[in-house]
């Protein structure tokens, strides 16, 4: 055939244009988790709460462990009293502030204790040469029942009966505790203790149970058997209570000892996810032409098999993230968790619960930093899965 | 099927031997005697201490004697508190915890599984999207945030429940939803997304181009199907739940075993750790083998399978 019957197509980019740019499997999946709005929310949520706990503290004037022995058990809202042009802020133990009309505490008046009349239940205090006088008697004395307001304020014979004015709190807007320490710069610590536990544990975890788990889906036969009874026994005691025996072990509290205990126990399943995958992957094709071509059992397992079974185990460590936060809160809140004067949420949240019904607002904060991680962690897990595993699609 | 349960009778055995060995263990290897104080304890009375509860045997031996009494259901003396033994203290706690824990079980089932078949039925209807958000809210808040925020506004500001112990009927709802809220919420979605499941499978086209009534194609094919992933579930938990949550019996100051084991706990009252550990893992055990009974039942697959 002479060459002139061939003519030569002029090229156009039309037709390269309609072929969409071809994706990996993660390019892949990364459009698809962009595409779930709560999961991007999750990411935020995540990323905004790891900010607050490194870089946070930086920003905040306290330490985790200072101790403001005068400016103890103030709320986050602050309801201020006006006498004289001045603002007072009376808190829950009866103890009076004087507060800038912006909401930053100035000063803790002075209570002289032989002006302290109990019985009466009117206080006096020192304001340099001036005294302010307290009287929370109402609804508390018997003679003195259904008034509509709980204390008076009096100064210079000017007496506030009602809040002027409610303001947030300047210099410690989440509140301090009992001991007067600042309850934003302790959440934020917090943070940092609760997200470094999870994070840590499941790393742990993740490299026990990928490796456990993919030797025994591999080997196969008595091997497997034996791997997997011991993943059973483990099974069957009830995890939480292994967690408090080692931490018992370990002689209470301590960082290291809790990632330990998490990381000891929670990998079993781990363990049987990535057995259920290595059992079906290595039946296929390319793990056989690597045994023809003498590749290593070892090189098969990780350069292989491991990360072709990826996207489940990523799934399983979103959503063992919060269930490793949850632990640790849980066992701090038991009184296991780490030692005073560091804190994680849950253990922000026990102390809370002594004083609970005068200060709610100290459990408040830790409880809702516990939530938002969770609540975040999951929809992040939830996407992830549909993204990575779109068989797995829920509705 | 005979083999089956024999062989899940023996590895539950073996586990259970296992569970007792490993937590005796973990407990004789703390350093320093259960009795070891802040402040030192006279070596005389530290003698007469070891010896009257055989502390100074060889540690086989003790091992042996705690097996032995663990046979007889015998689980020893309590360190901590003087004159009872860790079977009086489970006796003691035991009622109290199980009563919540299957008032919240019941609850459980009996709202959770059909929230789960509404919303997947009315999928993506604001019922559904209702639920799903309490049901998320209730994934996400940890059980003792719950509990006190029912203490805080429930007892406390509104006074319509008492805030602690079980003396009036009242005084059980607290703990019960304090205590269910989590596997309620869990329960739910996973009814609803096995449900969901179950629904696009065409054995339910088919009988519905049968022209079965819809009731019944959902009652009978359907929900039958999607709950085999729920009763694996709801097994094990309701045998933790029924052992007693450590956290609802502390807040709520309910003598149950949960708040013993907090108390051993930090008492380092190591009998009594050691002795509700295994009455956990054992009572654990058993409810696990019930369910896997019941289960095999239930699911013809399972039963094939038991008999190779």
């Amino acid at each position: 055939m002479s060459k002139d019957k061939f003519v030569f197509i002029e090229q156009t980019g039309e037709d390269n244009e309609a072929i969409r740019p071809s994706l990996t499997y993660w390019q892949d999946a990364w459009r698809r988790l962009k595409k779930n709005k709560l999961s991007m929310m999750g990411i935020a949520v995540v990323i905004l709460i790891i900010l607050f706990g490194t870089i946070g503290p930086s920003f905040t004037e306290f330490s985790y462990s200072d101790q403001i022995n005068e400016y103890k058990n103030l709320p986050p809202i602050l309801d201020m009293y006006e006498l004289d042009g001045r603002y007072f802020h009376v808190s829950n133990d009866y103890n009076v502030f004087l507060v800038a009309e912006d909401g930053t505490i100035m000063e803790r008046l002075n209570l002289d204790p032989l002006k302290r009349d109990m019985i009466n239940k009117i206080y006096t205090y020192e304001l340099g040469e001036e005294e302010v006088i307290l009287d929370f008697s109402y609804n508390l004395l018997p003679n003195k029942m259904g008034y509509d307001y709980d204390y008076t304020l009096e100064l210079d014979g000017e007496v506030a009966k009602y809040a002027a004015l409610t303001k947030l709190n300047k210099l410690n807007p989440f509140g301090t505790d009992s001991l007067g320490r600042d309850l934003l710069t302790r959440v934020m610590y917090g943070a940092r203790i609760s997200l470094l536990v999870a994070f840590v544990a499941t790393m742990v975890n993740l490299f026990i149970g990928v490796v456990y788990g993919s030797i025994a889906g591999y080997e196969g036969g008595r091997v497997d058997n034996i791997m997997m009874r011991i993943v059973d026994i483990i099974n069957s005691i009830p995890l939480v209570l292994y967690v408090i025996l080692l931490m018992v072990w370990f002689r209470g509290g301590g960082l290291t000892n809790i990632i330990i205990a998490l990381s000891s126990v929670y990998w079993v399943s781990m363990a049987r996810l990535v057995r259920g995958q290595m059992l079906s992957l290595k039946e296929q094709e390319f793990v056989l032409a690597a045994e023809v071509m003498g590749v290593s059992k070892s090189k098969i397992i990780f350069r292989h098999l491991i990360p072709n079974a990826m996207g489940p185990i990523i799934v399983s460590i979103a959503m063992m993230i919060p269930s490793a936060v949850f632990t640790e809160s849980f066992l701090s809140f038991i009184g296991l968790g780490v030692s005073a004067p560091m804190a994680s949420w849950g253990t922000l949240a026990n102390n809370a619960l002594s004083g609970l019904t005068t200060y709610p607002y100290q459990l408040f904060f830790p409880a809702l930093a516990i939530a938002f991680t969770m609540l975040a962690f999951n929809f992040i897990g939830d996407g992830l899965r549909d993204a990575l595993d779109p068989r797995l699609r829920k509705g | 099927m005979k083999s089956f349960y024999l062989k899940r009778i023996v590895s539950m055995l073996i586990t259970i031997i296992l569970i007792t060995t490993l937590t005796f263990t973990m407990m004789h290897s703390i350093p320093g005697g259960p009795f070891t104080r802040e402040r030192p304890v006279p070596p005389e009375i530290m003698r007469a201490l070891n010896a009257k509860y055989n502390l100074d045997d060889p540690l086989p031996i003790q091992y042996l004697n705690y097996m032995k009494g663990l046979v007889t259901f015998d689980l020893g003396p309590s360190y901590s508190k003087i004159g009872t033994s860790v079977n009086d203290l489970i006796i003691s706690g035991f009622p109290a915890s199980a009563k919540i824990g299957l008032i919240a079980s019941a609850l459980i089932v009996v709202l959770g599984i059909p929230l789960g078949v509404i919303s997947a039925l009315k999928q993506n209807s604001p019922l559904d999207y209702f639920v799903m958000f309490l049901a998320t809210i209730g994934i996400t808040v940890p059980s003792f945030v719950i509990a006190t925020v029912i203490i805080y506004f429930f007892a406390g500001k509104l006074g319509w429940i008492p805030s602690f112990g079980l003396n009036t009927p009242a005084s059980y709802i607290g703990p019960v939803v304090a205590l269910a809220g989590y596997s309620l919420s869990f329960v739910t979605r996973l009814t609803r997304s096995s449900m969901l499941e179950v629904l696009r499978q065409d054995y339910i086209v088919t009988a519905r181009a049968n022209g079965i009534k819809e009731f019944t194609v959902i009652m009978k094919h359907a929900v039958r199907n999607a709950l085999i992933p729920v009763v694996t579930y709801i097994g094990p938990m309701i045998a933790a739940i029924l052992t007693g949550s450590f956290v609802i019996e502390k807040i709520f100051a309910i003598p149950g075993i949960g708040r013993h084991f907090v108390e051993s706990v930090s008492n380092r009252d190591y009998t009594t750790i050691m002795g509700i550990t295994v009455f956990y893992a054992v009572f654990y055990l058993i409810m696990i083998f019930l369910v896997d009974v019941a289960y095999a039942l239930i699911d013809p697959r399972i039963k094939l399978k038991g008999d190779k």
